[in-house]
């Protein structure tokens, strides 16, 4: 792998100049009252994202370009984030923001992170987002005659888009400035899942078994830690009953054996960081009670309303039950 | 499922990426960091903002998964199930909030609380 330092990766003016089409577009996108002119500031940022995309693309050449599916997913995240937080009304920025997180899910998967990708859309998707238009259906006015969109003051017009776009932009320009600077490029890293696998006998031993690497009556030999055996170059042992020890070298191993992603999401966590599910399990715990806490509310039913509950509940009773 | 990794060009066991490509992940971060940030800011209705943190809570996710392949580690996907957890977390307790606040004064507005500014 080439190695990138002191090479510069974008010409600085280029990414200034991507940032500050980015701003302007922003600022043009913003909502206002009377004219919208949120296609307009679109266009103007797509220009701008699309010329860094540009000045990437010429640096990385043929060879170094992501996946044409980075540009697809890439380019959906960022058009659905900009309406996101352009869009006068909540409900629709709620919805954008379903799609930046389905889009962020597909670039997890290109960046071979499916247990993720999926966790994303069921926690994201599923479960956040619901609560957000639970919380915006509950809190909305009743609509006002006088105004005609029905649009509240404080979703019609934005807080000094100007000045809060260019410190954006200052912030992403900063951020983004390694690649006027040249990032270092690593070693190619060395292969985990081998060791991966040594603590996953029973997809080692199905894996062998497949192969056709192991013959009648065969097993791993299993130590006390639940790690597959190994001698000092990394073979595994396995054995027969009332037979010598033999090993499989690793050269022998079938190519395509190697843990899956999720198998080895789960060897990291719940391996090499015990406790993140615990304290995760902690922290949920607690805004689960505070929320209930905050949310609660006494509600207060008139006499007469209760009879009448009681007495409708009492006819879709008698209505259900057979003769 | 398998056959769609095979086309996306990902499937089985992942190579180290790529400087250059970690780049253009990076790149979508930063911008999608700075569109939640300019969000919040500018926008006035209190489950917008709250919406615009989750963006750049998203941003986070994926500048740490796109590290964790660069590295070939699984760290970064580690991390990104703390970083659901807050966000969820975040979203309970701040929805709540935000219920509570618009039962006191029937408006969304983060600007009719001025005087909680001190």
């Amino acid at each position: 792998m080439e190695t990138l330092v002191g090479q510069e990766a974008i010409n600085p003016l280029l990414l200034y100049l991507g940032c500050g089409l980015g701003a302007v577009g922003v600022i043009v996108a913003m909502p206002r009252r009377g004219l919208s002119l949120a296609l307009f500031g679109l266009l103007i940022g797509a220009l701008g994202v699309g010329l860094l995309a540009l000045g990437l693309g010429i640096h990385a050449g043929g060879d170094g370009l992501p996946n044409p599916a980075f540009y697809v997913f890439g380019a959906i995240a960022l058009a659905s984030a900009l309406r996101m937080i352009t869009h006068p009304r909540p409900v629709y920025a709620a919805l954008y923001f379903i799609l930046t997180v389905i889009a962020s899910s597909g670039l997890y998967l290109l960046l071979s992170a499916e247990f993720m990708a999926f966790a994303l859309i069921i926690i994201y998707a599923g479960a956040i987002l619901i609560t957000y238009l639970f919380v915006i259906m509950l809190a909305t006015q009743t609509p006002t005659e006088e105004e005609g969109d029905n649009l509240s003051d404080y979703d019609a017009t934005a807080r000094e888009p100007a000045i809060a776009s260019a410190f954006g932009f200052v912030l992403v320009a900063v951020l983004t400035n390694m690649l006027t600077l040249g990032t270092p490029g690593l070693p190619a890293a060395v292969a985990t899942g081998d060791d991966a696998l040594i603590q996953l006998p029973e997809r080692l031993q199905d894996g062998f078994a497949e192969a056709g690497l192991l013959s009648d009556g065969e097993r791993l030999v299993i130590g006390e830690t639940g790690r597959v055996v190994t001698n000092e170059s990394g073979a595994v042992a396995v054995i027969a009953e009332g037979s010598e020890r033999r090993y499989i070298e690793r050269a022998e191993w079938p190519a395509d054996l190697s843990p899956s992603n999720v198998e080895r999401v789960g060897l990291n966590l719940l391996r090499d960081h015990p406790m993140t599910i615990e304290i995760a399990g902690v922290i949920l715990l607690m805004a689960m009670l505070g929320a209930t806490v905050l949310a609660r509310k006494q509600v207060d039913l008139e006499e007469e309303a209760k009879a009448h509950q009681a007495k409708k509940l009492a006819e879709t009773f008698e209505k259900g039950t057979p003769a | 499922m398998s056959d769609l990794l095979v086309t996306l060009g990902q499937a089985g066991y992942p190579e180290a990426m790529p400087s250059v490509t970690l780049d253009h992940y990076l790149v979508l971060s930063a911008l999608m960091f700075g569109l939640g940030l300019i969000g919040f800011v500018t926008r006035r209705n209190l489950i917008i903002m709250f919406l615009c943190t989750e963006l750049m809570f998203q941003a986070a996710g994926l500048a740490l998964i796109a590290f964790g392949r660069y590295h070939l580690n699984f760290d970064g996907q580690t991390f990104v199930i703390f970083v659901l957890t807050i966000a969820a977390a975040e979203a309970a307790m701040a929805l709540a909030l935000v219920v509570l606040l618009f039962r006191r004064r029937e408006s969304l507005d983060a600007s009719a609380w001025t005087e909680l500014k001190g």
